[in-house]
């Protein structure tokens, strides 16, 4: 692993102009062999050859000339962390390492070779921008969705957050032109003359120098640095060209605004201008600034005495005002009337005081002064510049101020249209606040368009049952017609407004915009289209919906049924909860109601849906109860006499390995009667014809995905009533032969589920629906230009809302804090995982009872007794993980045990819905493992309590746990030492690894998260091997009669009491539960 | 070649001495200002005395570098009337709000005509010019020297043209302090230049600190704060430079004759477009 680190490093001494350079480099976990020898060089990052390798092969960054990249890097120094000797890896890399980070520390000087960005004036290259601010966009992007062996250091991931910041800020155009004034020897503080006459500056001896450049102005930069500055890690001021004598770091905020300052005159300097430009700029200030050599002169006092008075204004005007001024629109209530800017003040800190100058200049004097004392000194003389000012950006304003209390201006509809588009938005820029009528702001705004009025009759499908849903291929008609706001205009009025004179039209009571040209353009397509009774297919159809072009508009008349439709689609929140199924063993809670009902409204459309509800929601049920309800007989209407359930295709069920055993127990336990099978291990059905048998005598197969990839020929050989993919995103890489052969398996439904938000990841979101509605998403070549790479690498934010719009009808997701979910959620929900055992598992397992079997009839007292305990002890280990039962440091894999395969699989999940979580476990040997297990998997935060625990790191540990500041993390504890105690409330999801046979002794545990200050639902995970003692176990601790009394004590010793027959069957494995 | 004023009332100052001489004399007057002719330039009350450097002219006599007095006289305007006039300049918005910009409004005759008066020279009768030159014209090229310097001044003092029609800087003031939108502007007038600010360095300066003592991996590593979450999306603007826009265009330090603003503007938009972002 490798973790790429990189920070700006200002040139050593004390010149002037002292600029830096932003280095790049790597830490790796293998150790540097070449230089062990130098004791100041970091063992463990790139070297120069070995850093440009790898910059050129995975980033493109090539050199600029015919000398190799190597030749440009340079020997950085860092002030690192220190322990005896030795640099301490940073956090990201230390969860590859197999150590303990101390609590302990001093701080070093390293040598390290960085790769300095060069500049854009040094490079030209086409295949990779060079320039800070692109490249570390291009790193971060390809780090984050490309590389798995390279992670971005947390220093670099904040230098590309603040040079986008910084970006923003430049787009802006928050910056000016700039005199630097450096006095050579001290400045005698005069009071100079009023007048800037030739005298005054004669008087001026003292010597100087001044330099032009660019300098940032305006509240929003300031602001923008504070904020960043609390972002920042010290690693990202902790670089130096050369090494102090002491520890020092930079000052943080002053190294920010040196890097800003320096980048600013970059990019502003290395801009390519135009010819014309620069001869309009020759022999001015201008031309000077943008100079790339800096040149000091020693004269031109005056004019950077003019410059500054220009300046300083600038900045007066942004940024000390105490209050704040409006321009507010209002529009006539008769057409022909004239419009209204109204001015008004509010005090800065208190906006809600608003006064219009209107009334301002009429109150009474002792009103009007307690009016100026909120809005700030010098009141009248501020409010007056700040017209002043707004005028020259808005020279309409004029017109108003020719007075001497100026309360607004009258505009004619032209003049409003002209504000509204540009000036509103020009003095808002400016720092003014604007009010404009509700009807321009775009929620508000009617707009004309061209409608798709779809006949959506056939939705309704009237007696005919087998029109009464949308068939697979059923296409929508439609026609076109004129609308503006949703109501439909007829062509005559249509040919009124685009003859209109005016841009702003009072329409039917309500104002609104016209463009004449576009209005026309949509008339002729109307015209030409509007005889054509063109049919879409329904997946069209919502693609069209969501495209959302200017000219055209799909859109349905309110009432139809396929608005309906939308309006379904768009708000889940309007589908009718299905009632509890008969048939269904079990409660459904309200919001599970409505995802079974959504469930069914999406089959019977012929859409195929993602149901991507959060991790303990309750997925499983939901899709069980859709196969319950599917095969209930219709009880109203009038065949009553069609009383039997109704016989369907089988469903094919792909999840993965560790949680096939639990669907099928799930499936015996909410619906019994479905028939149900599990089509994994050496014995299942391998000949197309028992396999066909098997298929027909089944409601629903249930398989591993890894077994849909090998068997995808027998699959491929039914045809399914519906196929759903349990954690859909095992499909994510559409490369894959899985993916592959799993989009070959032929079914009218298809529903995939996970609970990992896949609009994230764009990639995965393509594949999934690549399965569920091949073609909706485009190509893979299409999706990645048109969304892919403008959402993730451009930050487009129109395209995020296109693909928000085309994907959101085809995706349930409720969070567990949705204020509708958490009213139906208990605070604590509790579920049990069966796992199967592995193979490897299951023979261990059996070689414990069987080696105890022989012991048993022996043993008798106190070495029965022990005999008992160890075996129990011996058993859950290999319930656990093989390596665990073994002790032989042999590797801790998923693949040993479906336990952790689970675990793992959830906490990814809960990782990517950014919660915290517990893991409690009886065995200490397995808490250590699972933590660096979890650590290394996932690079999250990490902690682990057990016993042995220091009580002022324990305490650390909590508090770091619980702060809000932390990223979410994973808590790993022993039962017993975490049991009691502590407050954990950060974690909202708990994992028991094993069992223990006190139901309270878990409960306490659990109650570590679910304690007062606990906001969130709580969702528990208990985690049971299926056919083996953990099982029974469980089955004991459910059964309340055996729980009353004193049977079940705190601990273990009562199962000793079991004779040996009770004993053999508690401890016996069940053969059917093993899955490979 | 550039001008002497690029403001409107700085070269309507001009267009009163451009009637009074023929176009040799003008030229010759441009480059004397230009030339460094004019070796001293004082403006004082209404009065501005000048000495300036003729050129040696055998035909006149002149065959050493000769150096002229020159004066030029402003006809003032009446205190009584300056009285009247800024009362009625301190009732409207406008006026005052470009006055506190350094800018004589454009309709500022508007209101001196109201009271009977001009504020910008029109004719000969608002100013009285003489020279020591041999020249038997006057004005001579020596005064149209003179005045080209006056009309440059203007452009970055406006209040300058008040004090040559008579009203002091003082007096000013004093007019203006009567009335509330006045004081405004006199207040304005009343701050002070404020001395360089000098810097230590061409970029910002940096600090340096000890580690603090108590810190810990993660700060040091990934800071205290955890990032945001999600990325603001960048601006998309239609119109460039507003903060410059503000401050009008011409700024004294701008010394072309084309817009500043428009510079600027273009400035903006190709960085936009082209700079390395």
């Amino acid at each position: 692993m490798q973790i790429l680190h990189g920070t700006w490093i200002p040139e050593s001494g004390a010149d002037f102009i002292q600029s830096g350079q932003f280095y790049l480099w790597v830490e790796t976990t293998e150790r540097n062999r070449d230089q062990t020898d130098d004791e100041e060089r970091h063992p463990q990052h790139l070297a120069a050859e070995e850093l440009a390798e790898l910059l050129t092969s995975e980033f493109n960054i090539c050199s600029p000339d015919r000398y190799p990249l190597a030749d440009l890097v340079e020997p950085c120094y860092f002030l690192l962390p220190t322990v005896d000797g030795q640099p301490l890896p940073s956090l990201e890399l230390s969860r590859y390492l197999e150590i303990e980070l101390p609590e302990t520390f001093a701080f070093d000087y390293w040598e390290i070779d960085g790769y300095p960005i060069l500049n854009a004036a040094t490079v030209r290259s086409k295949t990779a921008p060079n320039s800070v601010i692109p490249l570390l966009n291009e790193l971060h992007f390809l780090t984050l969705h490309n590389l798995s062996e390279i992670q971005l250091g947390a220093d670099l991931l904040f230098w590309f957050h603040f040079t986008q910041a910084l970006k923003r800020t430049i787009l802006k155009d928050h910056y000016i032109p700039a005199l630097k004034y450096r006095a050579l020897a001290p400045v005698k503080r005069q009071a100079a003359g009023k007048s800037k006459s030739k005298k005054s500056t004669a008087q001026q001896t003292d010597e100087f120098e001044i330099y032009s450049g660019w300098e940032f102005i305006g509240e929003e930069y300031g602001a923008m640095l504070e904020q960043y500055v609390e972002y920042m890690p010290l690693m990202c001021a902790a670089g130096f060209a050369d090494p102090y004598e002491k520890p020092w770091l930079y000052n943080r905020l002053s190294l920010l605004r040196h890097f800003s300052e320096c980048l600013l005159t970059e990019v502003v300097a290395h801009t390519q201008f135009t010819k014309a430009f620069e001869n309009t700029i020759s022999d001015s200030l201008l031309n000077n600034c943008l100079d790339l050599d800096v040149w000091p002169q020693s004269s031109g006092l005056d004019q950077y005495q003019q410059w500054q008075t220009w300046r300083d204004r600038i900045v007066r005007t942004q940024t000390d005002q105490s209050f704040y001024l409006y321009f507010h629109l209002q529009d006539p209530f008769k057409p022909e009337d004239p419009w209204q800017l109204q001015l008004q003040v509010a005090p800065k800190d208190d906006p809600s005081l608003k006064v219009p100058l209107n009334d301002y200049w009429r109150m009474r004097p002792e009103q009007q002064t307690q009016v100026k004392d909120h809005l700030g000194g010098e009141f009248e003389q501020n409010l007056l510049l700040n017209l002043g000012y707004a005028a020259r950006i808005y020279p309409d304003l004029w017109q108003g101020l020719e007075t001497d209390q100026p309360v607004g201006i009258n505009l004619t509809l032209e003049a409003a249209f002209n504000f509204l588009k540009e000036s509103a938005w020009v003095l808002e820029n400016a720092g003014y606040k604007v009010i404009v009528p509700a009807w321009w702001t775009p929620h508000g705004r009617q707009r004309a368009k061209v409608r798709l009025k779809a006949k959506g009759k056939s939705l309704d499908g009237g007696d005919d049952k087998s029109k009464r849903y949308f068939s697979f291929e059923r296409l929508v008609e439609y026609q076109y017609e004129l609308a503006i706001g949703g109501e439909k205009v007829t062509e005559k009025e249509w040919h009124q407004l685009v003859n209109a004179k005016t841009p702003l039209v009072q329409f039917r009571g309500q104002w609104m915009e016209l463009d004449q040209d576009k209005m026309q353009q949509m008339l002729e397509f109307w015209k030409t289209h509007q005889k054509e009774n063109p049919e879409l297919s329904l997946l069209e159809f919502m693609k069209l919906t969501a495209g959302g072009e200017d000219e055209l508009e799909v859109e349905c008349d309110r009432k139809d049924a396929l608005a309906d439709m939308l309006n379904k689609l768009g708000d889940k929140g309007q589908l009718q909860p299905v009632k509890n199924p008969d048939n269904f063993d079990g409660q459904l809670r309200e919001y599970q109601k409505r995802g079974v009902s959504w469930l069914q409204y999406l089959e019977q459309l012929g859409l195929n849906g993602c149901l991507a509800d959060d991790m303990g929601l309750g997925k499983t049920v939901q899709v069980i109860a859709r196969m319950v309800q599917e095969r209930e007989p219709e009880k109203k209407g009038r065949r009553k006499t069609a009383a039997k359930e109704i016989k369907l295709p089988p469903t094919l069920l792909i999840a993965p390995t560790s949680v096939v055993g639990n669907w099928l127990r799930e499936m015996q336990k909410f619906a019994p009667h479905i028939k149900a099978a599990v089509h994994h291990g050496g014995e299942r059905a391998k000949d197309a014809k028992t396999f066909k048998k098997a298929c027909r005598e089944h409601d629903i197969l249930i398989t591993s995905f890894a077994l849909a990839r090998k068997d995808a020929k027998l699959f491929n050989a039914i045809e399914w009533h519906r196929i759903v993919l349990d954690e859909a995103q095992n499909i994510k890489n559409p490369k894959a032969a899985l993916t592959k052969a799993i989009c070959k398996f032929s079914a009218p439904h298809r529903l995939a589920l996970t609970g990992t938000p896949i609009e994230n990841r764009l990639l995965d979101l393509w594949s999934i629906f690549n399965f569920l509605n091949p073609g909706y998403l485009g190509t893979q070549a299409q999706f990645r230009k048109s969304f892919e790479v403008p959402i993730q690498k451009s930050n487009d934010p129109r395209q995020a809302t296109t693909l928000k719009k085309l994907v959101e009808p085809f995706i349930l997701r409720r969070v567990k804090t949705d204020q509708s979910i958490i009213k139906d959620l208990p605070d604590k929900v509790e579920q049990k995982l069966f796992c199967n055992l592995t193979k490897e598992q299951a023979s261990l397992y059996e070689a414990v009872v069987k080696d105890v079997e022989n012991q048993l009839e022996s043993a008798e007292g106190i070495h029965r007794k022990g005999l008992i305990l160890a075996t129990l002890t011996k058993l859950k280990q290999v319930c656990n993980h093989p390596r665990q039962f073994l002790q032989d440091e042999s590797e801790f894999t998923a693949l040993r045990s479906h336990k952790l395969t689970r675990l793992t699989e959830m906490v990814e999940e809960a990782m990517e819905e950014r919660d915290s979580l517990l893991v409690f476990t009886q065995f200490t040997e397995l808490g250590a493992a699972l933590e660096k297990y979890i650590r290394q998997t996932f690079h999250c935060n990490t902690y682990y309590l057990h016993g042995g625990t220091s009580r002022k790191k324990r305490e650390s540990m909590i508090a770091e746990f619980q702060d809000p500041e932390t990223e979410p993390s994973v808590f790993i504890l022993s039962l017993k030492a975490g049991g009691v105690g502590i407050t954990l409330t950060k974690a909202n999801h708990v994992f028991h690894f094993d069992r223990w046979w006190n139901p309270s002794v878990e409960d306490q545990a659990t109650d570590r998260a679910f304690r007062i200050g606990q906001k969130k639902n709580v969702f528990v995970h208990k985690f049971v091997a299926t056919g083996t003692l953990e099982e029974r176990i469980d089955e004991m601790i459910e059964d309340k009669k055996k729980l009353a009394g004193s049977i079940v004590g705190a601990d273990e010793s009562w199962l000793t009491e079991l004779d040996n027959n009770a004993f053999r069957k508690l401890i016996s494995l069940n053969k059917s539960a093993i899955m490979e | 070649m550039s001008q002497f004023s690029r403001t409107w009332w700085g070269q309507k100052f001009i267009e009163a001495i451009e009637q009074l001489t023929d176009s040799g004399r003008l030229s010759r007057g441009r480059s004397y200002a230009k030339g460094n002719k004019v070796k001293s330039f004082n403006i004082d009350n209404g009065l501005v005395t000048a000495k300036v450097r003729g050129s040696v002219n055998p035909y006149f006599g002149v065959y050493k570098e000769p150096l002229y007095s020159t004066t030029i006289e402003f006809q003032p305007i009446s205190k009584a009337k300056w009285s009247a006039a800024v009362a009625l300049i301190a009732s409207k918005a406008s006026l005052i709000s470009r006055l506190l910009l350094n800018e004589i409004p454009d309709n500022i005759e508007d209101t001196f005509k109201q009271l009977n008066l001009n504020l910008l020279p029109g004719s000969q009768r608002d100013f009285k010019t003489h020279c020591s030159c041999p020249d038997y014209s006057n004005p001579c090229k020596h005064i149209a020297g003179v005045y080209y310097l006056v009309a440059a001044e203007l452009d970055h003092d406006p209040f300058l043209l008040f004090e040559l029609r008579g009203l002091s800087r003082e007096e000013l003031l004093k007019e203006l302090a009567k009335s509330p939108l006045g004081q405004a502007l006199s207040a304005e007038l009343q701050l002070e230049h404020q001395p360089p600010t000098p810097v230590d360095a061409y970029y910002a300066p940096l600090e340096m600190l000890k580690v603090p003592a108590k810190t810990e991996l993660r700060e040091f590593w990934q800071g205290s704060k955890r990032l945001p979450q999600t990325m603001e999306a960048l601006p998309d603007s239609t119109v460039s430079g507003i903060p410059v826009k503000k401050q009008g265009d011409f700024p004294s330090f701008w010394t072309r004759d084309n817009s500043f603003i428009e510079a600027m503007e273009t400035l903006y938009e190709q960085v936009k477009a082209k700079g390395q972002l």
